[in-house]
């Protein structure tokens, strides 16, 4: 009896300690994931990016023989006569390519002239690819032939530079972290102003009765409600009444942020309501004793003491626009732009994951470095939050 | 406090104050009309021609669109429900045992610094997002799935299917449960706990037997939350469903589609049948949901009452 009540105490312990390492393993396995398939990506090149590579085909218009003073390493090639440093190196699928490394700011390749317009300037910036360049009564250089070879034609006094093919590489997310920004501007000031207003309402103001129950019911039950019927009411609502009163035609980035404001709604109501409920009532009393009228006081004695409440909603509000993307892929479209309009379709960092995991061929690589840069910015708003809690917990003692 | 003892800015606050919240309050009124509104057209009108959509179809059979010049078998909405339900109580078998083992752990057994550790990793978890969930589930689970199909003998689609929607759901539902049933837990009353030891019953036997017990009310409620979120997510769903056209489907392996999975298919069309019928699939998932949530807190009151 006893033995055997002892052997099921240990394989119902071992239960307890399996489920629980299979929990921190779920996590640990997520960080893990991401960060080994998304680490290789992750630079400032990438934030500053745009996503669709664009090709450039442009002409010299002054040629110039100055020699420029560069200090090459062993791996890259430079050419004095146009202050250039080039480089052998890959693209992301492996293939090769020569990139370039260095532009002088005085170098003829920084006031290169469109040949599509004929009148547009670009210029050659580093990390750009050089494609081929052509020139008069020579042979042209080409990427095949290397990067050595491109600097040699280069710095051959006698070649005369025809035309200039270079292409700006793909794959950074900064459009898509603009509208991000955007999104989360944007989805607050529509939703905090209304959520604390909401909350000083139901708390303060708000009659005992009937009708004050049944409108909390209905903003609590939207804490029920899956993302996607939002983007369903994104569409109906708030995509037609934006065409309406601004210049958008479609899925926009406004309707998008209205969306976003609707779902935070009952948190930051919740939260709000939360940090008003624990102000003492006798500071209530205190003011209205004083003289001030209820405006008065609720507006500068009791809400003052709220704002860790509202700064709790606002870093869970700033989390969950980040995260959101079934909504918004109603509302705002799953089109990955790098000029960002907010009359116009785009995508948040959820999104572009979405639209390129559902593309042929998926860009996992990619998709993981956008997931790290968004588990960084959920966890430092988890971070914030404690930080708050515990500044009012100190603050309390005090 | 009653409006007659407020003065006349009080009163104009007041007054601006409650617009706010009947704003506020009008959302889920919003929702509920204008999809009601947009869902019911494809089954009241002929669709531009094709036909309009007979109910008892569109929901008990796969060909719901049987129109003088077009046959679809596209939205059927039958096994789309039977598919959602069967993936969200799959993921639950999953996710219930472990979530609910970690919360006991976390709230009795873990010393008090390693128990808030685990609270912290239980915090992250809820706040990822589904879709690096979805993501993990694509670049982790298919891979895994997929040999396991082939070592099986069985065929998959890359992986993707039914399995692997329940693994990426299960991991979802884990942070869920746990914290709902450890705030439970941790409140169960400790008389009743010393009570048992002092029967001479072991910490093992009254954490299982007394303690989870007690706390089973609680427990359930973090179940039905888990169960909602399940059936209402999206994006992950959709990348490791393998999007099935027909169903429905029960084979582990096999491709497959949920309600809201089909929703987010297809999404180029801005109008006629294709576009109007996501909104009749929103009323299903809405019901479904709801349905689900009613039943399940039955079942919660009819066996929560024993211990309470």
């Amino acid at each position: 009896m006893r033995n055997k009540t002892r052997l099921s105490d240990i394989l119902l312990n071992g239960f307890v300690y399996l489920a629980t390492s299979l929990s921190v393993l779920a996590l640990g396995l997520i960080f893990f994931y991401v960060f080994t398939e998304g680490k290789d990506l992750l630079s400032l090149d990438l934030i500053r990016g745009n996503y669709h590579s664009r090709n450039y085909v442009a002409t010299l218009p002054q040629s110039s023989n100055d020699s420029f003073n560069l200090q090459p390493t062993e791996q890259t090639f430079a050419i004095e006569r146009f202050g250039l440093i080039l480089e052998q190196s890959e693209n992301l699928a492996g293939d090769s390519v020569i990139r370039v490394v260095y532009v002088a700011d005085d170098s003829p390749f920084s006031q290169l002239v469109l040949q599509e317009t004929g009148n547009e300037v670009v210029s050659l910036k580093e990390g750009m690819i050089m494609m081929r360049i052509a020139y008069e009564n020579h042979p042209t250089s080409l990427t095949s032939r290397g990067a050595a070879a491109m600097a040699a034609d280069l710095n051959d006094p006698d070649r005369v530079v025809r035309e200039v093919m270079f292409a700006q590489v793909g794959g950074g997310i900064r459009g898509s972290i603009i509208t991000t920004v955007y999104l989360i501007g944007l989805t607050l000031m529509m939703a905090l102003p209304l959520g604390v207003l909401s909350a000083i309402f139901f708390n303060e103001f708000a009659p005992r009765n009937m009708i004050t129950k049944t409108m909390r019911t209905f903003t609590e039950t939207l804490t029920g409600v899956p993302s996607i019927i939002f983007g369903l009411l994104g569409i109906t609502v708030f995509v037609p009444l934006t065409i309406r009163i601004t210049p958008a035609s479609g899925s926009n980035l406004i309707a998008g942020a209205m969306t976003l404001a609707v779902i935070l709604l009952p948190t930051i109501i919740r939260t709000t309501e939360e940090a008003l409920k624990v102000v003492p009532a006798d500071h209530r009393f205190a003011s209205l004793a004083l003289g001030a009228n209820k405006t008065q006081t609720v507006f500068k004695v009791v809400l003052p003491q709220a704002i860790p409440g509202i700064l709790t909603a606002t870093f869970l509000g700033i989390g969950r626009i980040i995260g959101e993307s079934a909504a918004l892929i109603f509302v705002l479209g799953a089109a990955i732009k790098d000029s960002v309009n907010i009359y116009q379709p785009s995508t948040s960092l959820a999104v572009h994951i979405w639209a390129m995991m559902t593309d042929e061929p998926a860009n996992v690589a990619l998709s993981s470095t956008i997931a790290i840069i968004i588990l960084m910015i959920v966890l430092v708003m988890n971070l914030s939050i404690k930080g708050v809690v515990s500044l009012m917990i100190k603050k309390g003692r005090a | 406090m009653g409006s007659k003892s407020l003065s006349r800015v009080d009163r104009i606050t007041y007054f601006l104050l409650t617009i706010v919240g009947l704003i506020s309050a009008s959302f889920i009124v919003f929702i509920s009309i204008f999809i009601a509104l947009k869902g019911v057209l494809p089954f009241l009108t002929d669709n531009l021609g094709l036909g309009s959509v007979s109910l008892f179809k569109f929901l008990t059979q796969t060909v719901w669109l049987n129109g003088p010049t077009f046959v679809s078998t596209a939205y059927g909405a039958g096994f789309l429900i039977v598919n959602t339900l069967y993936i969200a109580f799959l993921s639950l078998l999953i996710s219930f045992p472990i979530g609910v083992l970690t919360a006991l752990f976390i709230a009795k057994i873990a010393p008090k610094k390693i128990a808030g550790i685990l609270r912290t990793i239980i915090e992250l978890l809820s706040a990822i997002p589904s879709i690096v969930y979805g993501l993990v589930g694509v670049g982790f689970f298919l891979p895994i799935i997929y040999s396991l199909a082939r070592s099986l003998g069985y065929s998959s689609s890359g992986g993707s299917g039914t399995l692997a929607t329940v693994f990426v759901l299960a991991l979802m539902s884990i942070p869920t449960i746990t914290s709902i049933s450890e705030v439970s837990i941790r409140s169960v009353d400790q008389s009743i706990e010393h009570a048992s030891l002092a029967l001479g019953a072991t910490f093992t036997q009254t954490r299982f037997k007394i303690t989870l017990l007690a706390a089973k009310s609680g427990i359930f409620s973090g179940a039905i939350l888990a169960i909602g979120r399940s059936l209402g997510e999206a994006t992950a769903v959709s990348l490791v469903a393998g999007n099935a056209r027909s169903g429905p489907t029960f084979g582990l392996f096999d491709i497959t589609s949920t309600i809201t999975s089909t929703m987010l298919t297809g999404l180029k069309e801005t109008q006629g049948i294709d576009y109007d019928i996501r909104f009749s699939l929103g009323i299903v998932l809405m019901v479904v949901i709801l349905l689900t949530n009613m039943i399940l807190n039955y079942i919660k009151k009819k066996v929560g009452n024993v211990h309470a």
